[in-house]
């Protein structure tokens, strides 16, 4: 355990920029849905309408929590917001945890600092101390944002409490993963595996007897049922299963050598096949996983968002007050719904392009472009590749997210026909994405140090503006600048063709613009 | 063809700023169709950032480049498949295996040999089954070795080859480059195994802060700098450290140790005679000597300087 202190404070100043965004991102969580709830429901008429219409509703309790937590205010927040702070905090902890343990053990970093006056066991430890630091951090600021919107001191208490526990528990877990699995991708998938497992085992044990909840570690801290029950009893299970994972994790590192996991990687093919054999197919190669992931995703977010479009209409009527963060008001309530869900689905495959798009620009980073553009490849083709690959795999995400909602949706009323109609609908915001890959690739032409920070700036301004323009005052002029609020809100506006073309237009000046800046820089800096 | 030039690569006065930072400062460079040419420097001298300018991908600010007959910025894609790369630090794609690796690269750069190719993986005792992931630094150096080997390029760019293989391996590399060398490729072989220089190259280029301080065979470039004799003479030793050119005297007597200019050496010879000659050891500069002799610090030029 030598050392754990110097790393500790080696670990907190390599995260000074990425750990308090996280943070922020949390806390802005509670703060948004605590101010827009007391909003939404500042009468114990309208809450009692609130829980008489939730009642009978599975698909929002699938979504949030249990609806016991209905019974106040304070309860009504965590019932909405608790399972998306506990996803926040658990990747949160994931990718703390794996930086600093299997990433850089596979980067071997970890072997310089190990050959120092370090201890094996230092860096788990020194790893798994920050991650409680920052689940503390977490809870105080979680604790603040509810007190500060004049939730109940006591309650605020507990809910911040259950978010540090179900941070915790992810930080044990991803711990655990990095003993066992040799590649950082591999462990995090299995540790993204999990979490998607407690969201879903959560889902169904609110839905039916409650059982299935107490296996999840969301369900843990959901059952506090802080500001209604105030029981803290249920953070003993969290508290016992971090000491488990925690033993468990230092035991297997103390049964496996350095840079080795507990599964040995697969022996692959001695030869590439025919599709490995162009910088497209090596693209492919590159992304396919990741495609398939994020494909996957957004197909169970559309049949998330679908399977509560029925319903949405009784849902909206019993509570007017939601139709104003519709467009289009309560006139034709499913064709809104359906299209901010759109839209909602549109921005999240927006992030996908953003990360294919990038992948050139670490590619060139790496040093894995050199070798490559050595060959007899140009930097067009080079570019392209990975273009192409973003490009596809954006329309694949839209159409497999319509798909989602389509059959979701379809089922819920007997129509088979929503599913084309949804998948149309998806497909429309195509050019909007395609506009977040030509940012992408103009800022790698021209400004390839901040590519991906740029990139994400402009992603983050897109989401504000689509989701929040309605309830800030933002002026007009900055609202026009974003591509999706130039895509029609189809199924509510007619899907037309000029402003997609004019949309398309302006992302493939974009990306030729940004292929002049490739084409006369440096490569690899 | 390059032939019609008679040199693969052709630069002059080449220069190439990062920032403030002067990384080449009118580097001369002339590597001969058909041979193999050393190209040593301390780090940071700017070895691959010539080869970087060489493969199009950084452009040069000022100087002529010209390779195979073309320009490296303008003709890169047509120039690269007339040649094959190694990297100095060879980074690889995590879930890819080794073989096919060396396949995708081959291929896009038209085409691979593929007897050679699995000649050559017996020869580097490489298993292509395994992810780059689990490759030590040697063993990804040598997918890129393989990858570069088998292939028919004309010229082959090399940035340190075999700072991560062992000794057996690079024996192997040597007689790759023999059998390159004989088929009549060329091959720019920046390197800091001197041993592995002296063993393979026709020419040597030696650069330091992006400027090329000597270039010639390795004959032409002992001529440029000292030999060690060591005599013992029938008639004591007198009037030596008079001549010029002769440094680092320890004399007594009837022996005598020094190192002398090779440019003067015939002058002290000829001094040496008359003096009955007893015993005479010359020891030609080794590339070491020379190395360090332009690597030396400037400390360590000034101390020479003020020496002789």
């Amino acid at each position: 355990m030598t050392g754990v202190g110097g790393l500790l404070r080696f670990m907190l100043r390599r995260e000074r920029f990425a750990l308090p965004w996280w943070l922020l991102g949390a806390c802005l969580l509670v703060l948004v849905q605590s101010t827009q709830s007391q909003n939404l429901y500042d009468t114990p008429e309208d809450l009692a309408k609130l829980r008489q219409s939730i009642g009978g509703n599975t698909a929002v309790i699938a979504m949030s929590g249990p609806p016991r937590l209905l019974e106040n205010i304070g309860g009504e927040v965590v019932f909405e917001i608790f399972a998306f702070v506990s996803i926040v905090v658990a990747l949160m902890n994931m990718f703390l945890i794996g930086r600093h343990t299997r990433a850089d053990e596979e980067s071997g970093r970890a072997e310089l600092v190990r050959s120092a006056r370090i201890g094996r066991r230092a860096t788990l430890a020194a790893a798994l101390t920050l991650a409680c630091l920052a689940n503390l951090a977490v809870g105080l600021l979680a604790f603040a944002a509810a007190t500060g919107t004049s939730l109940p001191v006591s309650g605020s208490a507990l809910f911040a409490a259950a978010i540090t526990a179900v941070g915790m528990v992810f930080a044990a877990l991803t711990a655990v993963a990095a003993q066992v699995f040799e590649n950082t991708r591999v462990a995090y998938g299995a540790v993204a595996l999990t979490l998607g497992g407690a969201y879903v085992l959560r889902a169904a044990g609110d839905v039916g007897n409650g059982a299935l909840s107490w296996v999840s570690p969301i369900g843990w801290g959901q059952r506090t049922f802080p500001y209604v029950e105030n029981r803290w009893w249920p953070l003993l299970i969290p508290v016992a299963v971090v000491t488990l994972l925690g033993t468990v994790a230092a035991a297997l590192l103390e049964r496996r050598d350095f840079a080795a996991g507990l599964v040995r990687p697969r022996p692959g093919p001695a030869a590439a096949s025919a599709a490995l054999g162009s910088p497209l197919g090596l693209a492919w190669r590159l992304q396919r996983a990741s495609l398939a992931g994020w494909a996957a995703g957004l197909f169970l977010l559309g049949a998330a968002y679908g399977s509560i479009g029925d319903s949405i209409e009784q849902y909206v009527a019993d509570n007017p007050e939601v139709a104003d963060f519709l467009p289009g008001g309560a006139a034709d309530i499913v064709n809104s719904y359906l299209a901010l869900t759109a839209m909602t689905l549109a921005l999240v495959t927006g992030a996908y392009v953003v990360v294919a798009a990038l992948r050139a620009r670490g590619e060139e980073t790496s040093g894995r472009a050199e070798p490559v553009l050595a060959t007899a490849t140009s930097r067009a083709a080079w570019l392209a590749s990975h273009l192409t690959v973003a490009v596809a795999g954006s329309a694949a995400v839209l159409a497999a997210a319509g798909l989602g909602e389509g059959l979701a949706y379809g089922l819920t009323v007997s129509d088979a026909g929503q599913v084309p109609r949804l998948i149309g609908v998806a497909l429309g915001y195509l050019p909007a994405v395609l506009v977040l890959a030509a940012v992408v690739i103009l800022s790698i032409g021209w400004l390839p140090r901040v590519a991906a920070a740029l990139a994400w700036v402009v992603f983050g301004y897109c989401a504000v503006i689509a989701l929040f323009a309605d309830s800030f005052d933002i002026p007009s002029w900055l609202q026009r600048a974003s591509p999706f609020a130039h895509t029609p809100q189809a199924p509510l506006d007619p899907l037309t063709a000029t402003p997609l073309l004019i949309v398309g237009a302006v992302a493939a000046a974009l990306a030729i613009s940004g292929y002049a800046g490739l084409r006369r820089r440096d490569l690899g800096y | 063809m390059s032939a019609q030039s008679g040199a693969a690569i052709d630069i002059a006065g080449l220069t190439k700023a990062f920032g403030r930072a002067k990384a080449l400062d009118g580097l001369d460079l002339t590597v001969e169709s058909g041979q193999v040419h050393g190209f040593l420097g301390p780090n940071g001298s700017g070895k691959t950032t010539t080869i970087r300018i060489l493969l199009g991908l950084l452009r040069a600010d000022g100087g002529t480049v010209r390779m195979l007959g073309g320009d490296p910025w303008r003709d890169a894609v047509a120039l690269h498949r007339r040649l094959a790369y190694v990297p100095g630090d060879v980074n690889l794609w995590p879930n890819i295996t080794g073989g096919e690796v060396i396949d995708l690269l081959g291929r896009m750069r038209g085409g691979l040999d593929r007897a050679r190719r699995d000649e050559l993986l017996e020869r580097f005792d490489l298993d292509p089954r395994k992810k780059a992931r689990t490759y030590s630094k040697g063993n990804r150096q040598k997918v890129a070795l393989v990858a570069a080997l088998a292939s028919d390029a004309e010229l082959l760019l090399l940035d340190e080859p075999t700072s991560g293989l062992d000794p057996l391996m690079e024996a192997q590399f040597q007689q790759c480059i023999h059998k390159v060398k004989q088929e009549g490729r060329t091959v720019l072989l920046s390197s800091h195994i001197l041993a592995e220089v002296e063993a393979l190259c026709d020419r040597v280029s030696i650069i330091r802060l992006g400027r090329t301080v000597e270039s010639g065979t390795l004959g032409e470039l002992r001529h440029l700098t000292r030999t060690s004799i060591a005599v013992e003479t029938a008639q004591p030793l007198t009037g030596i450290d008079t001549l010029p050119g002769v440094h680092d005297l320890v004399l007594e007597d009837h022996h005598a140790r020094f190192d002398v200019d090779t440019a003067e050496l015939d002058e002290v010879v000829r001094r040496l005679a008359p003096l009955g000659v007893r015993s005479l050891i010359s020891t030609p500069p080794t590339l070491e000597e020379m190395f360090l002799r332009h690597y030396g610090d400037e400390e360590n030029a000034t101390a020479n300087a003020n020496a002789s």
